[in-house]
């Protein structure tokens, strides 16, 4: 894309937005080079804050007329690299697109607007006894938006299911400009299904219609400590095979509790080689029975102490070190990457073995954060960018780890989304035909593949004009950087 | 701007919600994060653009992207040295030039500021016309308030009681030449709960108000330090929450001066809630029934983790019925001088503090920073919604203390 | 005459030299009244794949169906040579008790499938309001029962597909593990595609422990709804009679403190008859501590509330009258049935919509359904008049603006005819993009969805 056609795309935006909607300003440009993966980087052409749906409908109108790419952008937290913009392209930030529009307690919805963080929709209802369900560590600064794109999950996902299994309707504009209602109540295809965790390569939603849960009658968190995390892989499993499903299971290896230390001071338990978290809610009556078998279980697998949150502040101060895992790490290394895999809960305890190899055959360290009820690993490959080389080992170590989910049957991401960062990991998790038939989904939605490209898959593919129809060969795959699809 | 410090941000974006400015604007710049990345950006070689001073100039300054920060990255070193490099680097416009040569010639001199008094005063009624030539100078005279007789104070208070300790204490600029009443409700209540206060006379600015603005603060400090050291404390109660804070970054202002810094290390610095949880109450507390909305000062929240003890303080008190203010962690505009550089978005964020305190149904507003119930007064002032009583947490003790009633508070 | 047997043979014979058993269909074949020539039973994945690629070859059109129970609904396909018959691809390939996963072919019943989950205390919290039915089926339409107020639809309980499309190509998405966004989910896309885009192979569940124990509340309802009569003055002073039509008091306040409750029931289901009589509404609360959290929901319940461990008779079933729906081939004598959702006004608009419709049209509706996520069933009696079935549908429509759908799943030729099946659809032309792109020659069940997709 040329830099006339931006600056042509810029005066016409200028028409649209108010003036402070739109910058051109390159220092200001390069604050939203990146989003919480910082490692790869794009300054974007444009960046556009629009305030209505209407405005990003003209805006995205205008991309497809000129043929420029666009990016959505929420809060800019995503750990994939999903909303890296692209130089040669529009970034639609929704950030001041925030407001609530409707409650609605008596059929249990919101309405909001994109930019609304997820925790403000809980603390819109909290005091009626509501909550929105799914909680990602990031929820007091995501976006809704951002939460759609990458159907988020949070702890308590494990239970009450992903942002997908709460949203009731969007309202989106399609890679061609219009404004498209979806609904979980119309018959049709489960379009909003396809669109939710489609990372903003389907178009930009406008306005979401979520689910409000209840609040549970009774919640009961509890810390085990125990001697290594084997111990406390065999709790996980004891107590999913005793019929229970927890609010959420949460693990943390020696590692990862120390840097938790550091950075809060939790005070977990002196000696423990792993931490599982177990909360439980629901009504009394059943939490207090659930609650004794789990304690019964932790015990029998060997937990040599059990800490039980007596009080809210109790709670919170239980969760505390795992919430603050990631960042904290930052206090004991100076570098680390986040990795994202999912394995069968079962083969749990031969993917941490795994990973232990991995540290001593590239000598790293790793540190272990995981939703163990459901298998989600969060390693953390821990490095030191000083030290030439151990950046390239920590990468490779990350990757392995990777390629041990998928072996066992895994996933490459459970929660944090392909992005740029994952889509080379793609192929190795699907063969070229599943992707191929996903990129159907992608043609049908962004013909000219404008929203949001480069990112979920590997090679960036063009979709034929009309189905069956080739006309002469394009130019990008002529010269090898697309392939016809 | 220290590299080492700006690599400590991992880009994460848990700051930004607390962020009054990105809470106005919504854009990336005008958040910490943002920021921070501009900060990186001089650092590797970008001048000082217009823009990007536009950007730290619109930062309150408030800290609470530092309590946010699960990673422990101290935005409060990073924005004053960055402030040091605009002041440095970067040619303002005219017009911001004078206004802010004004501010810094008036405000850490009290000599000058009570010159102002009369002046002031005049300037209230001529607002409109203020605001015309340049709205900070309206700003200055909506926020002052009527002006008080001075009091004066002693230089050593002695404890009631058994003595139980030997405090120093800051006057605070600002605060002795508008609310002397707090100053001498903290001593009162400090001498009740058995400390000797020592007072020293003709007390010059800390150093705040240049320190948060990007202006050298050195000069204020040492004097400041050495005049408590000649008091013979060690240990100084503030009971400004601005002041307090930058006090309790002594040590950090002048580590280029070892000999000093090791000085400023030994002068215990505590703000008065603070202590006087420490200390603990042995005072009698006498009913208070009063129902009061306590607003966390941004520099005693924010900069100095001190959230838990005021409140404490103020449920000690029978009868007093504490309300929370929702958005607490959310500046309230005023930040020093922000509220006359940024008239602007000041005002804006004084109508959303003062939003959410009518909202409690509070009788009385407490604070512990002057700035703050200065600037939430005049904004429910602007709202048309009549007075709201505005006390020092201070007063508050000192009226139950003494025993003197409710309705004492927060009238002029 | 004889060139067309003589292209029948050929295609004959490019079917079976696919290795599939095939044969040629017969009247008891037909889809919707629609007969296809051939029948297919693969066995494997690859043979469908194999399948898929003579059809694509020699542009036959193909419906898949399972045991066909729900055959008959939607749109008659606009043509159907092949039917693919998955009664062959009837194995659980995986069940992995320890992580509540269960991947199975897309022939396997539901029956089967539940006894062997529960032999390991498991299950696959959907209650599916028909019998007999499989797993492509269900996935399919979409269809629940009861228990969607708890663990919602099979489109939130599906994990992983795999799917052959109409060229033959077999792909998967998903996995097996419960949390994974790697990828389009194109498990919610086949989910209620009415076999539109492609051929279900087979499918991964996220399951759930079965539940420790059950008990259910029910109470009757004699007069759900009330009518009330007023005057009213018009701008211009005029008084006119009113009459408004709202749900019982009694009603209006049991069902939201029950669903809102701490007993944290998993649904709450009405079962009425007919809109002149009285109602049963049941409660179904499941887990540890079941019956003490039951006797909570008989206490808001009233005094005529009752609890018991077995459901009521209907619990979970269609409404209508007893042996609807039938055999595959019946959709020429059977009755309506309608799916109605009330989004934005759950309870009065249950209640008020069908009574104040079939008032108007003369009709007499059942009524059968989820009270806490308002989908309902609501089937009018064979033998109503085709005008007043269609009437019926539009009144209900109107009656419920933007807040309600009103889907027709099954009705009489002569009714069909004089309906739009699927009422309103959001997103219609990205939906016909995508069937575009999947099926580009039209040959996968054509015409059977919304917007003869
Ligand atoms: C410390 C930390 C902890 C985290 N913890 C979790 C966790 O527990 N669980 C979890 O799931 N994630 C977690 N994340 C990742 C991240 O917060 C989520 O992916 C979140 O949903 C991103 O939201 P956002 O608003 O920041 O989106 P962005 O990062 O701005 O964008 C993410 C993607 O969404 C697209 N997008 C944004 N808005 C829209 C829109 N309106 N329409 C269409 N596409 C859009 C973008 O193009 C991009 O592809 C964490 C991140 C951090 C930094
Ligand atoms: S100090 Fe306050 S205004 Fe400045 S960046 Fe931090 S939170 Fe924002
Ligand atoms: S919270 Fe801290 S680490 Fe995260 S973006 Fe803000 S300053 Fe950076």
């Amino acid at each position: 894309m040329t830099d006339a056609v931006l600056t042509r795309l810029a005066g016409l935006f200028g028409e649209l937005l108010p003036a402070d909607a739109v910058i051109t300003d390159p220092v200001r440009l390069r604050t939203y080079d990146c989003d919480g993966l910082t490692y790869h980087r794009a300054t974007p052409g444009i960046v556009v804050l629009p305030d209505t749906a209407e405005q990003i409908a003209a805006v995205v109108r205008l991309c497809d007329e000129y043929g420029v790419p666009f990016v959505a952008r929420g809060s800019g937290t995503g750990l994939s690299g999903g909303a890296l913009p692209r130089t040669d392209g529009v970034l639609i930030v929704t950030s001041r697109m925030r407001r609530i529009l409707e409650i609605d307690l008596q059929n249990r919805r919101a309405v909001v607007e994109p930019g609304v963080t997820n925790l403000a929709i809980t603390e819109a209802v909290r005091d009626q006894g509501y909550y929105y369900a799914p909680d990602p560590s990031s929820q007091q600064i995501c976006s809704i938006g951002g939460n759609v794109a990458e159907n988020s999950g949070g702890a308590h996902c494990l239970k009450y299911g992903f942002t997908v299994n709460h949203i009731l309707g969007l309202e989106i504009v399609t890679p061609d400009g219009e404004i498209v209602e979806l609904s979980a109540d119309d018959p049709g295809y489960d379009l909003l299904g396809a669109f939710i965790g489609s990372e903003g390569t389907l178009g930009i939603a406008t306005k979401i219609t979520v689910r409000l849960s209840r609040a549970p009658e009774a919640v009961t968190t509890l810390l085990a400590a125990f001697t290594g995390i084997e111990a406390g892989g065999q709790a996980v499993s004891a107590i999913i095979a005793a019929g229970i499903v927890p609010a959420a299971i949460e693990m943390m290896d020696a590692l990862a509790i120390e840097a938790a230390e550091a950075a809060v001071n939790c005070a977990y338990p002196q000696g423990a080689g792993a931490v599982l978290i177990v909360e439980l809610d629901g009504p009394h009556a059943e939490v207090g029975h659930q609650f004794a078998e789990v304690e019964r279980i932790c015990r029998e697998s060997g937990a040599f102490e059990i800490r039980v949150a007596a009080s809210a502040e109790e709670r919170a101060a239980i969760w505390k070190g795992r919430k603050s895992a990631f960042a904290a790490v930052g206090r004991i290394s100076p570098a680390y990457i986040v990795q994202d895999g999912v394995v069968p809960r079962t083969a749990l305890p031969e993917v941490l073995a795994g990973i232990d190899r991995l540290q001593e055959e590239y000598g790293i360290r790793v540190a272990n954060v995981f939703h163990a009820g459901d298998g989600n690993l969060h390693p953390l490959v821990l490095f030191d960018d000083a030290v030439p080389g151990q950046g390239e080992r920590a990468e490779a170590v990350s990757g392995r780890i990777l390629d041990l989910c998928i072996e066992h049957g895994g996933s490459i991401t459970g929660e944090h989304g392909v992005g740029v960062d994952k889509s080379r990991y793609m192929p190795k998790m699907f063969t070229e035909e599943d992707l191929d038939t996903m990129q159907l989904v992608r043609c049908a939605f962004d013909p000219r593949g404008l929203s949001n490209p480069g990112k979920v898959f590997p090679t960036p593919r063009l979709c034929g004009e009309v189905p069956g129809v080739r006309k002469g060969v394009h130019p990008l795959v002529e010269s090898g950087r697309a392939e016809q699809f | 701007m220290d590299p080492e410090l700006i690599k400590d941000c991992v880009h994460c974006g848990f700051c930004l919600p607390t962020c009054p400015t990105y809470l106005l604007w919504g854009e990336e710049m005008d958040s910490p994060r943002g920021r921070i990345h501009l900060m990186a950006q001089h650092v590797e070689g970008t001048p000082v653009t217009d823009e990007m001073a536009g950007h730290f100039d619109a930062c309150l300054g408030c800290m609470a992207c530092v309590t946010a920060c699960p990673s422990g990255v101290r935005y409060d070193r990073l924005i004053e040295e960055t402030r040091a490099v605009v002041e440095r680097e970067h040619v303002r416009a005219p017009e911001d030039r004078a206004i802010r040569g004004l501010v810094f010639a008036l405000f850490p001199y009290r000599r000058r500021l009570r010159a102002m008094r009369l002046p002031m005063r005049l300037a209230t009624r001529m607002r409109p016309f203020l605001d015309r030539v340049h709205p900070s100078l309206g700003a200055m005279a909506e926020l002052v308030p009527p002006p008080a007789r001075p009091v004066r104070l002693p230089p050593r208070v002695h404890a009631l009681g058994r003595r139980r300790a030997t405090v120093g204490m800051l006057t605070g600029c600002v605060q002795s030449q508008f609310f002397p009443r707090v100053n001498a409700a903290t001593a009162r209540v400090l001498a009740m709960e058995g400390c000797d206060v020592m007072i020293p006379p003709r007390q010059g600015c800390c150093g705040a108000l240049s320190l948060h603005s990007g202006r050298d603060a050195r000069r204020f400090a040492k004097r400041t330090i050495a005049m408590f050291e000649r008091a013979g404390v060690d240990t100084v109660v503030v009971n400004v929450a601005g002041c307090g804070s930058s006090m309790k970054e002594y040590a950090e202002v002048l580590r280029d001066e070892p000999e000093w810094a090791e000085r400023a290390e030994a002068l215990r610095v505590r703000d008065l809630a603070e202590y006087l949880v420490e200390l603990g109450p042995v005072a009698r507390r006498h009913p208070l029934p009063v129902s009061v909305a306590y607003h966390d000062a941004c520099h005693l929240a924010h900069a100095q983790g001190v959230r838990s003890q005021p409140r404490e303080l103020l449920r000690g008190i029978p009868g007093l019925e504490l309300r929370e203010i929702s958005e607490s962690a959310i500046c309230c505009g005023s930040a020093g001088t922000y509220n006359l550089f940024q008239p602007g978005p000041a005002r804006e964020l004084g109508d959303r503090k003062a939003g959410h305190v009518m909202a409690t149904g509070a009788e009385v507003l407490v604070s512990a920073n002057p700035g703050c119930s200065m600037q939430i007064a005049a904004a429910v002032r602007r709202s048309g919604k009549g007075e709201m009583r505005v006390a020092h947490t201070a007063e508050v003790l000192d009226a139950s203390l003494r025993g003197l009633g409710a309705r004492a508070l927060g009238r002029a | 005459m004889n060139d067309d047997a003589g292209a029948e043979e050929v295609l004959t014979a490019a079917l079976t030299d696919t290795g599939v058993a095939i044969r040629p269909a017969g009247p008891d074949d037909s889809v919707a009244g629609v007969r296809p020539r051939w029948v297919a039973l693969p066995e494997a994945t690859e043979e469908i794949a194999a399948l898929m690629r003579v059809t694509s070859a020699h542009d036959l059109a193909v419906v898949t169906t399972g045991a066909g129970t729900k055959l008959h609904w939607g749109h008659p396909p606009e043509r159907c040579d092949v039917l693919i018959d998955t009664c062959c691809l009837n194995e659980i390939l995986e069940h992995e008790a320890g992580d509540l996963v269960v991947r199975v072919q897309a022939g396997v019943p539901l029956d089967a499938l539940a006894r062997a989950l529960a032999a390991k205390g498991q299950e696959l919290a959907i209650d599916v309001p028909l019998e007999g039915g499989t797993v492509g089926g269900l996935l399919a339409t979409g269809i629940a029962g009861p228990r969607r107020f708890r663990y919602g639809t099979a489109r939130d309980l599906i994990i992983g597909i795999t799917v052959v499309l109409a060229d033959g190509t077999i792909a998967k998405a998903g996995g097996k593990v419960v949390k994974n966004v790697a990828g389009y989910d194109l498990g919610k896309l086949f989910t209620g595609s009415y076999g539109t885009l492609g051929v279900i192979a087979d499918a991964t569940f996220r399951l759930h422990p079965l539940p420790t124990a059950r008990a259910w509340v029910t109470a009757t309802f004699d007069r759900p709804v009330t009518e009330t009569q007023g005057t009213r003055e018009d701008e211009k002073g005029v008084a006119f009679d009113t009459a408004s039509v709202d749900v019982a008091d009694e009603i209006r306040v049991i069902v939201p403190a029950v669903a809102e409750s701490q007993a944290e029931p998993s649904a709450i289901e009405v079962d009425w008859p007919d809109v002149n009589g009285p109602c049963v509404i049941a409660v179904l609360v499941e887990g540890a501590a079941a019956a003490e959290r039951a006797r909570a929901v008989q206490d808001m319940m009233g005094e005529k509330a009752q609890v018991a461990d077995e459901p009521p008779e209907w619990w979970g079933r269609l409404p209508g009258l007893p042996g609807l729906p039938g055999p595959a081939d019946r959709a020429g004598d059977e009755g309506v049935l309608l799916e109605f959702r009330n989004v934005a006004s759950r309870l009065p608009g249950t209640f008020v919509g069908p009574f104040s419709t079939a008032a108007t049209t003369g009709t007499r509706p059942a009524v059968r359904g989820s009270l806490a996520s308002g989908v309902l069933h609501v089937a009018l009696p064979p033998g109503t008049e085709p005008a007043a079935a269609a009437a019926f549908v539009g009144a209900l429509r109107a009656e419920c603006e933007d807040a309600g759908r009103v889907v027709v799943l099954t009705a009489p030729e002569e009714v069909a005819r004089r309906v739009d099946r699927w009422g309103h659809v959001g997103g219609l032309t990205l939906m016909r993009r995508v069937k575009d792109r999947f099926d580009p020659e039209r040959r996968m069940s054509p015409g059977r969805f919304v917007g003869g997709i």
